[in-house]
């Protein structure tokens, strides 16, 4: 029975409801004569605590609470892509038709359209044994998404029967029933699942295939695999933002959640305005088509932001089950432990380190322990994974802030974005000292099968020069670079051409906001080949000025910008004319 | 929350209206007169302007921009805040008309019933019927025959200052409601003067 | 609005800070306004942070200094907060409750507004990309602004941070040609005389009569200015969103509001986070900061320029820390060119607009805009890491390029930063200036442009 009681006492989002016995643990109610939504989230005696989805201005002691005997679920099945939610699953474009431009109070939607129809084709018979996760048939839900109908992941199981044939049906339509010990349970096109249970699966398997982004510094350098887990940590202004966009846009994944966690909301409208415009490098159709949002904005209540990250990992979960690649980006996490912390305060909760509630760490783990690459429930056989990457907004940059150090321990690739290489307009401002990748030895057989079998060495060989040029950089500071020799005044000129051509790259830019793996490998080798032939041709008596001055130079720096990723031969090319200057120069003595 | 007793706007609505026919010449022209003196003062800062234009025209155009721009500025406001005064004037005259209109109405009759709206709204309103009432001493006959029909409620022996109206309080004394007339209009003041600059046609 | 009044309260059980809680109240809403009378007749304003179990806590916005125990009454009004607003409210001041200051009546109010507001559906903004000329290079070239956008101004204790304010006021409202410009400025616990200087430059340029403005000066009430900015965005919302105008929204200064803030959390006794502010500070500051914006179908805009200065210039103090977070960008005033006697003394590197990339380039600035910036930005850096090394190894020891740099920079802060209050430079000097500053380079060292835009604009020096 729905428990009904009363309000005793409100303070912003949080609110003491008497005459609450029958409620139950994060079981949602409705508050106050508007309806609005919460949760609860402590039970003293018949007291409960709730922590409200919508503002409580004019909420008042003596106002109905009612239970509605369910957790706080989503609703799953074709429709969600391309939608923008708030925390709670509520599609924004339907608050915007009951209330306007401002988001209004105690309106409630259905998270996606029910009376739409889609296109079912069974694959699946009568009579057929199935259980949990099988797929009895598929619908085309966009262009780019095929998506199979499943058994929810609690269903008992049993024999089919009724199950429809090929044609069109809306999501109210029974699509076939089972039969297990008399007991008969009907399949429609969706189902709903507790945002705060992880949806089960079968196996999990070991992340080995890289997830490509587009992005150099990422791929190349500090690679994140399909079912891993990221963080991306940096002060405001440091590029987060941008450069989650970038991994949303370009990731050879096919879904993409993007969680706006207590962020700008015209991040959200960008997203909404640029997508639908921006075609899939590797499908040619709109982003959008493989995108969901889910949004709730700095200034949208704080408790529906805790509520968000549940909601967009939940949706990423089930796209995972029909056994497809799945990025979730959440920005930003650290809002999600300051809607923690601020419904901890209110509950009176004894405070861990600056605040937060000690229970910080365990919430994060749960959160980034639903990534992985798994073998879904049910059959038939499909794999898929959900990668996870939090954003997190360390405050005054400080990476010793609770939030930035509790992920750490919970994720395997770490791009720590740097204030002062954002000052200076290296973008991405990802620091190639401090950040690291624990998925490295992993995906490398991935590039040595798929693009060569020397990216590893020549990767390592890279990066050996930025780390020389982080020790040389000390002496400099001290001596000027006059004081070094010209083999090591090489090593900082390939250094900053390392930087310029290939760690930087402007998303803004047509050509050079998707790199492919072909041209960053090739770009990588042939700053490699210039350093190598450069201490070659100082061996051989050439001046460092010759070297600097070689046309290439330039040529080599511009070439992440001017040339695209299906003109490979162009690169082929610039080392064919490396290759010439460099023999120009050779044995050529110059005095000084 | 409630609407407001039909019965106390009513009054108030229908008194405002036969004041507002009575004044309303009287105020168009004062308005007139008004919109006549910006106008003045506009037509005066143009030779001003003129003159200073021609001083300074050495300095720079620059300069001169910066000083017509003000003077021009400045002027605009001032004609406008001269209207604002004499609207706001006017909406004081009809108040006042319209407040000694109601403390001088008859206390018979429909009175008797607006009070006893008043009295059944506060005591709804302060949730108990154990209430101490205070009022003027005109209204002191009409209110204390009303309380007949209100069991636990009492008649204070002090009487407030006001037009109308009752002011209730309970018994222990911590809640207060002021219904009195005077309370009500200060709070509908903002929707009536809106009303009246309405009608003298002047639109926001 | 109703005839219907709120119930008076007489049993005060508290008076901490600027905090009163009252006793066995029956029917108290949350956030509702409330009137507090005092002993002697006089009327305060507060309202509602914490009701139930027969206690209210109300939050007195002008100061509980003189209410006592015994005496003192609150009335709950009924309602949250609200604002009257009109057209007539243009040209007009007002204090920090809203209410006039300039000795004429209530403006007679088109609607009452709460002054909260709501939040804006992320589905209905329209994304900002209306370049504004402000005139002052160093932010139309670095950090453009555009329409909807909010851009603050961090700043420090004295530095020139309020002629910047009025200089893009004045030259962004070009007044006489866009009938639909407005100004709202809400001055938050700063001098009289830093307010009245901001008046006076809308007076002079004449767009006195399309502003409007809200002043909480150093000697009003400090808890007055939680409600300072929310009156004068929500007249700015109305404005714009009712009578579509494009209104800039000038907030000076943002610190003395989280410090008021600080102070209400602490009267609760609340756990602090950063340096005493509140947790929910980062919440509480985008719920005013987000206010601006566009919205599809609707002509106006709200572009809000907040200033706050840095408590010992310090960027990673939670207040610019956290608007940081919240803003689209941030415009630096650095203390060694305020120093140098440099105006504007913006500190372009660590200064940024978030949104200038859907600001410019062709069809609004020019295309090679984009590119030219990125490049100066770069030149910039590069010459303040050879000035930080000619201070170690002398000019000596620096290369033939180093030296370039540092001419660069010269130039840079010389010809292109600085600019007169009143010298308001158009799209083009400013771009033409950059490209000066660019072509003192060697062309190898233009990394950042593409090669057709350097031939049309590079021009190397004789």
């Amino acid at each position: 029975m729905a428990a009904q009681g009363r309000i005793v006492w409100v303070s912003g989002p949080a609110v003491r409801a008497d005459g609450m016995a029958d409620a139950k643990m994060y079981e949602t109610v409705t508050v106050g004569n508007s309806k609005l939504v919460g949760e609860v989230i402590r039970l003293t005696g018949d007291v409960a605590f709730i922590q409200v989805y919508e503002s409580t201005s004019g909420l008042k002691p003596g106002e109905p609470v009612v239970g509605t005997g369910n957790p706080l679920s989503v609703l799953l099945g074709p429709g969600i892509i391309g939608q923008l939610y708030d925390g709670i699953q509520r599609p924004l474009r339907e608050l915007s038709k009951a209330s306007g431009s401002f988001i209004g109070r105690g309106i409630t939607t259905t998270a996606v359209d029910m009376t739409k129809k889609y296109h079912f084709v069974p694959t699946a018979s009568n009579g057929d044994e199935v259980s949990a996760g099988n797929i009895i048939g598929n619908v085309q839900e966009t262009d780019l998404i095929e998506h199979p109908i499943m058994l929810p992941p609690d269903h008992v199981g049993g024999k089919l029967s009724n199950l429809v044939s090929e044609g069109d049906y809306d999501l109210e339509t029974v699509m076939a029933t089972t039969e297990k010990d008399g007991q008969s349970v009907d399949i429609k096109m969706y189902h709903k699942w507790p945002v705060r249970k992880p949806r089960p699966y079968n196996k999990r398997h070991d992340p080995t295939v890289p997830l490509l982004t587009g992005q150099r510094v990422i791929d190349t350098f500090f690679p994140i695999a399909k079912g891993g887990t990221g963080s991306i940590p940096g002060a405001f202004g440091t590029g987060k933002t941008v450069t989650l966009h970038q991994i949303a846009k370009w990731a050879d994944s096919q879904v993409v959640v993007y969680i706006g966690c207590g962020e700008r909301g015209n991040e959200m409208t960008e997203v909404l305005v640029e997508f639908p415009h921006l075609k899939d490098p590797r499908s040619g159709k709109p982003l959008m088509d493989r995108t969901v949002l889910v949004a709730n904005t700095s200034n949208m209540p704080v408790a529906a932001r805790e509520a968000s990250i549940y909601t967009g990992v939940t949706i990423a979960e089930y796209y995972r089950d029909m056994g497809k690649d799945v990025v979730l980006v959440a920005d930003s996490t650290s809002r999600w432990a300051e809607s923690l912390r601020e419904m901890s305060g209110r509950l009176e909760e004894m405070p861990a380190e600056e605040g937060y509630p000690s229970y910080l760490a365990s919430r994060l783990a749960e959160f980034y322990e639903r990534a992985g690459r798994v073998q879904a429930a049910g059959s038939p056989d499909r794999n898929g994974s959900v990668t996870l990457i939090g954003a997190v907004s360390p405050s005054g940059g400080d990476f010793t802030e609770p939030v930035t150090t509790h992920t750490m321990r919970f994720i395997k690739t770490f791009w720590a974005l740097d204030a002062k290489l954002a000052y200076s307009r290296h973008y991405p401002s990802i620091n190639w000292m401090n950040s690291y990748s624990g998925y490295l030895a992993d995906i490398a057989k991935w590039w040595s099968e798929n693009i060569s079998k020397d990216w590893f060495s020549i990767r390592s060989e890279t990066y050996g020069i930025l780390q020389r040029e982080d020790t040389l950089k000390e002496i400099v500071r001290l001596l000027g670079p006059e004081a070094l020799p010209d083999e090591e005044k090489l090593i900082l000129e390939v250094a900053r051409m390392v930087k310029i051509g290939l760690l930087q790259q402007n998303s803004f830019d047509d050509v050079d906001t998707y790199c492919s793996p072909e041209k960053q490998f090739k770009l990588m080798k042939l700053l490699v080949d210039f350093y190598n032939k450069g201490q070659q041709a100082l061996k051989e008596g050439a001046a460092l000025s010759d070297i600097r001055e070689l046309g290439v130079v330039s040529s080599l720096l511009k070439a992440r910008m001017d040339i695209k990723d299906d003109e490979m031969p162009k690169l082929d090319q610039l080392d064919k004319d490396m290759q010439e200057q460099f023999k120009s120069i050779s044995g050529v003595k110059v005095s000084n | 929350m409630d609407k407001c007793h039909p019965l106390a706007n009513l009054a108030l609505e229908q008194t405002i209206d036969k004041i507002l026919n009575q004044t309303q010449k009287e105020i168009e022209s004062s308005i007139d007169s008004a919109l006549n003196d910006s106008q003045q003062t506009l037509d005066d800062a143009i030779p001003k302007l003129d003159q200073e234009y021609d001083k300074i025209i050495a300095d720079g155009k620059k300069e001169a921009d910066k000083i017509e721009k003000q003077i021009i500025g400045s002027a605009d406001i001032k004609a406008r805040n001269k209207q604002l005064l004499a609207l706001e004037a006017s909406v004081d005259k009809v108040f006042t008309k319209a407040l000694d209109e109601i403390t001088n109405n008859d206390r018979s009759g429909d009175y008797a019933n607006l009070i006893k709206s008043l009295l059944d709204e506060s005591i709804r309103i302060l949730g108990t019927s154990e209430v101490i009432v205070s009022t003027n001493s005109k209204d002191r006959d009409v209110v204390q025959s009303t309380l007949s029909g209100f069991p636990g409620s009492e008649l204070s022996s002090d009487t407030v200052e006001c037009i109308g109206g009752v002011i209730i309080k309970s018994k222990d004394g911590a809640m207060t409601f002021d219904n009195t007339l005077d309370a009500r209009i200060e709070r509908l003041k903002p929707l009536i003067r809106k009303d009246i600059a309405a009608k003298f046609g002047v639109n926001n | 609005m109703t005839a219907e009044g709120g119930v008076q309260y007489s049993k005060i059980a508290e008076i901490k800070g600027p905090l009163v809680v009252v006793d066995d109240v029956e029917s108290a809403a949350f956030d509702e306004l409330v009137e507090i009378e005092t002993l002697e007749g006089e009327r305060r304003l507060g309202k509602v942070l914490e009701v139930g179990n027969g206690k209210a806590i109300v939050q007195v916005f002008e100061g509980t200094t003189g209410l006592s125990i015994s005496g003192t009454k609150a009335k709950f009004v009924g309602k949250v907060m609200e604002m009257p607003v009109s057209k007539e409210v243009l040209g007009r001041v007002f204090d920090g409750l809203g209410r006039p200051k300039d000795g004429l009546p209530d403006p007679i109010a088109d609607k009452f507004v709460d002054i909260n507001g709501e939040p804006m559906n992320p589905e209905q903004r329209e994304y900002p990309k209306d370049f504004i000329q402000t005139g002052v290079s160093v932010i139309d070239g670095l950090m453009t602004l555009v329409r909807g956008q909010k851009l603050p101004i961090f700043s420090g204790s004295g530095m020139s941070h309020n002629l910047l304010a009025a200089q893009i006021a004045r030259q962004a409202s070009v007044v006489g040609k866009q009938d639909d410009f407005a100004v709202v400025f809400a001055a938050i616990g700063v001098q009289y005389s830093e307010a009245e200087y901001f008046r006076r430059s809308l007076e002079e340029s004449g767009a006195l009569k399309r502003s409007v403005l809200f002043l909480n000066t150093a000697d009003d009430p400090a808890i007055e200015r939680i409600i300072t900015p929310r009156v004068a965005l929500t007249v700015a919302e109305y404005l714009a969103f009712d009578l579509g105008m494009h209104v800039l929204v000038v907030i000076t200064d943002m610190t003395n509001y989280a410090e008021a803030l600080r102070e209400i959390s602490a009267a609760r006794e609340e756990v602090p986070g950063r340096k005493g502010y509140p947790g929910y500070l980062y919440t509480d500051l985008s719920t005013l900061y987000e206010r601006a914006g566009k919205l599809d179908g609707r002509k106006g805009s709200v572009t809000q320029v907040p200033i706050l200065s840095m408590p010992s210039d310090d960027i990673t103090h939670p207040i610019p820390d956290l608007t940081g977070y919240i803003t689209e960008g941030q415009i630096v005033v650095g203390r060694d060119l305020f120093r140098q006697g440099v105006y504007p003394p913006i500190n372009i590197l660590s200064s940024l607009s978030r949104l200038m990339k859907d600001g410019i380039g062709e069809g609004s600035t020019r295309d090679d805009h984009s590119e030219v910036s990125n490049q100066v930005y770069d030149a910039y850096s590069r010459a303040q890491e050879v000035r930080a090394l000619a201070g170690i190894v002398g000019k000596a020891g620096l290369t033939e390029i180093d030296l370039k740099y540092m001419d660069v920079g010269d130039t840079f802060e010389k010809e292109f930063l600085t600019q007169a209050t009143d010298e308001n430079r158009t799209i083009e000097e400013t771009l033409a200036l950059m490209w000066k500053i660019v072509s003192k380079l060697p062309k190898n060292e233009i990394t950042k442009i593409k090669d057709k835009h350097v031939e049309k604009y590079y021009k190397e020096e004789e």
